[in-house]
């Protein structure tokens, strides 16, 4: 029993305190888990022989963790879906300006922090799916996120749960373009015209639209990549198959764009190694490959989305509302979601 | 007065550490001292009623039929012998491997309108398109279900030892003054192993109310999900704290009513008139009910999202089992095993001094520590990041993290998160052991650890054992503290299979999800060994 408890503790404390630290690496805090990733960064090693180490999680978890850290935290990017996350960062002041003009060259300033805090790695559109069986495309001529509020959709509209962030991130570009009391009186004109209490995720949206529980389903446009891969099953895949993108405000502002994104930490151990990470991710081949893989908006110009995505149309007109917005209005976004009773 | 003295210094040391467990929970509770932000106003005025009506609702439908299911299989399998019978015994816990969660995903992959179950139903009735068979699980009924049939197996474990241990001349008595079988289940046989059941409920509620991943799938705004929107949504971490510490207290009410309660009503019987079960033989019609009975909750609980998960990761992702499955394998079980092991030794330590010398410090600690059960994980880890690196930052000059991202505060969550599960077994454990047994042993003069270590442990050894398998069933399963406080590059079988799922991507999650059944099912089946043994014998 004795000898037991002595090997026992050895291994318990060498696994505890053996975490050795390598000279040339780079620590990444993720928030995206695609398995895409892992051979990202096994090839970013390769091509410059520095170690990725990683821990993927929860974004709001990880800003904890980040602000309990503070001086000491080990980490060099924060990498995250969802712009409002990288505004939290950056509002916590714990990234740094990227300085390299190659990475500011290719990011345009709409889709950058407000002192280049942070930089979008892809874009994604949230967008309007319909099935044009059940619904005309003249009917869906130049409609925009504020019609869903006309009550001719009355029973209609489907879109997940308020909880979600994209459509926080929604909701806040709205408040940063007409203000709370406009934006929460549109909220609960929508509320009004959904087809079926908010439930499951933004393919179960274009799925109920596929078979007609709904007309229009409001969701982000990689999805209908995902699922016309096939890597999410044969219903899917056939669900895909019936709809149709439409990119709403193309006769204004422009569709709804939101990022994966991601800065370089304040107190970065390797800032070196991270800038040239970041350069990485902005680099044609990678752009190429990753856009490949999650069927996102490249950000660098001349690399195209998949076919998949490229079909539904690239030549739509972008929102320009800076992200960083989404992050300034999420508790408004929130806090009038509640009001409206959009569960 | 020598003895005393060594007494204490004995016990202070166990103390100090289950006092460093503590301050995690007592780190949540300080919200409460802190500032009360105006989003309060907000919350009260639009969404906590909501929250906490949906909670309330939740928890007295899943206690109502965790009870149903818990007692009346337990009843079934102790009193009558039917076809199945010894299958049933032990296989009525395999729903234990599978997490709420999980089942929740399989339960939509099944029944949501374009579902398995209902494409199946239409091209066997070869009916219209739209045509919807099954009713729309993603509801407060969904989620009762859900709950109740991964955890009726608390209530079972514990009704079933309590049946097998209960005065058949008592039941004897009942059925010779003319009770049928149905009022001696419910005037004699439920009333004495009522203190039992409790105790199995407050696991089964605990766990309830700090799940997220099942009811935000099911899009049911329960208190929990009130927290993390409260958090991720309106960046408010202080409320969602609060709300949190509410939560705690509200659980540690309860805690303190269960206590009172049962020192209320102390049922025992005397050890001369004990007679083991006699078993009723049952046939035709009455053994199959009973086998439906019994079946049932297997099939709801473990055979329908074990083949659905199974046939997910035929079709998709059977190379998930590769080197790196091994090596995230050996991680799981290494924390569960320490974590168990961690867990099992303070419940004995704690449930020892509470015992030995009834103070109020062991009380109050294990109270605090059982608490954690119903912490949600991510909210935990909050506390447990926030007092690693103030330790951290203020015993260690270096400026190098030694605590904070390291595997001690992953094992710090898996043994406040599940304490609970630990402390229950020693509380009925030490229960049984008679008072008498200690008074003999004080007039032999032995106490403090010799005690412990000569007479109590020996008699423990079954509590110690299920208690650890417990816990390390449930650190398999555990999933958003790991996500934040893991160290850089390190996984567990829960974390492969959150990538998925979070993005709803089941299909991809389900060979990691089945990996967690199995290696979830290890523990478990040792558990169902013991299960065998361990009728009283003749």
């Amino acid at each position: 029993m004795n000898k037991f408890i002595k090997i026992a503790s050895t291994f318990i404390l060498s696994t505890f305190f053996l975490e050795g630290t390598f000279a040339d690496e780079v620590n990444i805090y993720t928030s995206r888990h695609y398995d895409s990733d892992d051979a990202l960064y096994a090839e970013f090693t390769r091509a410059t022989g520095i170690k990725v180490n990683v821990i993927s999680g929860n974004g709001n978890a990880l800003i904890e963790r980040l602000k309990a850290e503070g001086e000491n935290s080990p980490a060099d990017i924060f990498f995250t879906v969802d712009a409002g996350n990288l505004w939290r960062v950056q509002k916590e002041g714990f990234f740094k300006s990227i300085e390299s003009n190659k990475i500011k060259g290719i990011v345009p300033k709409n889709l950058r922090g407000p002192n280049d805090e942070w930089v979008a790695i892809a874009k994604r559109a949230r967008v309007i799916f319909y099935n044009p069986n059940n619904t005309s495309s003249k009917e869906m001529e130049n409609l925009s996120y504020e019609d869903l509020a006309n009550p001719k959709w009355k029973g209609k509209i489907a879109i997940r749960s308020s909880s979600n962030m994209y459509n926080q991130s929604l909701v806040a570009s709205l408040v940063s373009n007409h203000g709370v009391k406009e934006t929460e009186t549109w909220a609960k004109d929508l509320v009004s015209n959904f087809a079926r209490k908010p439930q499951g995720n933004d393919r179960a949206q274009i799925t109920a639209v596929a078979n007609g529980e709904a007309e229009l389903a409001i969701a982000n446009s990689y999805y209908v990549g995902i699922m016309l891969s096939g890597s999410a099953g044969k219903e899917q895949l056939e669900a895909a198959n019936k709809v149709k993108i439409h990119f709403p405000n193309q006769d204004n502002r422009g569709a709804h764009i939101n990022i994966s994104g991601a800065g370089i930490l304040q107190y970065s151990p390797n800032s070196k190694n991270a800038t040239k990470f970041l350069e990485f991710l902005l680099s044609e081949r990678v752009q190429d490959y990753m856009v490949n893989l999650s069927f996102e908006y490249p950000v660098l110009e001349g690399v195209s989305p998949h076919p998949s995505i490229a079909k539904f149309g690239t030549e739509f007109k972008e929102d320009r509302t800076s992200v960083a917005d989404y992050g300034r209005y999420n508790t408004d976004a929130v806090m009038l979601m509640d009001r409206s009773g959009w569960q | 007065m020598v003895r005393m003295s060594t007494l204490s210094s004995w016990m202070s040391l166990p103390y100090l550490i289950v006092f460093l467990f503590l301050l995690p929970v007592v780190i949540v509770l300080s919200s409460l001292f802190g500032d009360w932000s105006e989003n309060w106003v907000h919350l009260y005025n639009y969404v906590l009623f909501d929250y906490v009506s949906n909670s309330t609702g939740l928890i007295i439908g899943v206690s109502i039929l965790v009870l149903l299911i818990g007692t009346v299989t337990a009843w079934t399998i102790c009193n009558y012998n039917f076809h199945g019978k010894s299958f049933f015994e032990w296989a009525l816990i395999l729903p234990l491997s599978i997490p709420p969660y999980i089942l929740a995903y399989t339960f939509t992959g099944l029944f949501d309108t374009y579902g398995t179950a209902n494409n199946i139903a239409r091209d066997l009735f070869n009916l219209d398109h739209s045509f919807i068979l099954f009713p729309n699980v993603r509801n407060i009924f969904g989620a009762i279900t859900i709950f109740s049939f991964t955890l009726y197996p608390y209530v079972y474990l514990v009704s079933r030892s309590a049946f097998l241990n209960q005065s058949q001349s008592m039941l004897e008595a009942g059925r010779m003054l003319g009770l049928n079988k149905i009022q001696i289940f419910y005037k004699l046989g439920l009333p004495i192993i009522r203190p039992a059941l409790i105790g199995g409920l407050m696991l089964v509620i605990m766990e309830t109310l700090s799940d997220f991943g099942a009811v935000d799938h099911f899009a049911v705004p329960t208190f929990t999900t009130g927290i993390f929107r409260t958090w991720y949504g309106m960046y408010d971490l202080n409320t969602a704290m609060q709300l949190a510490s509410f939560l705690l207290l509200f659980i540690g009410i309860f805690i303190t009513l269960e206590r009172f309660s049962r020192k209320k009503a102390k049922y025992s019987s005397g050890s001369s008139t004990f007679k083991p079960a006699k078993l009723i033989q049952l046939s035709g019609i009455k053994s199959c009910i009973a086998f439906l009975v019994c079946f049932l909750p297997i099939f709801i609980g473990f055979i329908v999202p074990v083949s659905e998960l199974a046939i997910w990761a035929y079709q998709h992702n059977l190379d998930f089992f590769d080197d790196k499955f091994i090596n995230i394998t050996v991680n799981t079980i290494t924390l569960a095993i320490i974590a168990a092991l961690l867990c099992a030794c303070f419940a004995l330590l704690v449930n020892f001094s509470i015992r030995f010398k009834k103070n109020t410090l062991s009380i109050l600690s294990n109270s605090l520590l059982s608490m954690g059960y119903a912490v949600p994980g991510l909210i935990l880890a909050v506390g447990i990041v926030q007092l690693f690196t103030w330790i951290d930052r203020s015993l260690l000059i270096n400026t190098e993290n030694v605590l904070t991202g390291s595997l001690v505060g992953l094992i710090f969550a898996y043994v406040i998160k599940s304490y609970a599960l630990a402390n229950s077994t020693f509380e009925s454990g030490f229960e049984r052991i008679s008072l008498s047994i200690d008074d003999s042993a004080r007039t032999l003069k032995s106490s403090g650890w010799n005690l412990l270590k000569r007479v109590h442990f020996p008699l423990l050894k079954t509590s110690f054992l299920t208690s650890a398998l417990l816990v390390i069933s449930e650190v398999v399963k555990e999933l958003p503290a790991t996500l934040i406080l893991r160290p850089f590059n390190f996984d567990t079988l829960a974390v492969s299979t959150y990538i998925y799922a979070a993005e709803e991507r089941m299909i991809q999650a389900s060979a990691p999800a089945i990996a967690i059944v199995i290696v979830g099912l290890i523990p478990i089946i040792i558990l169902t060994k013991m299960i065998k043994s361990s009728r009283p014998t003749k």
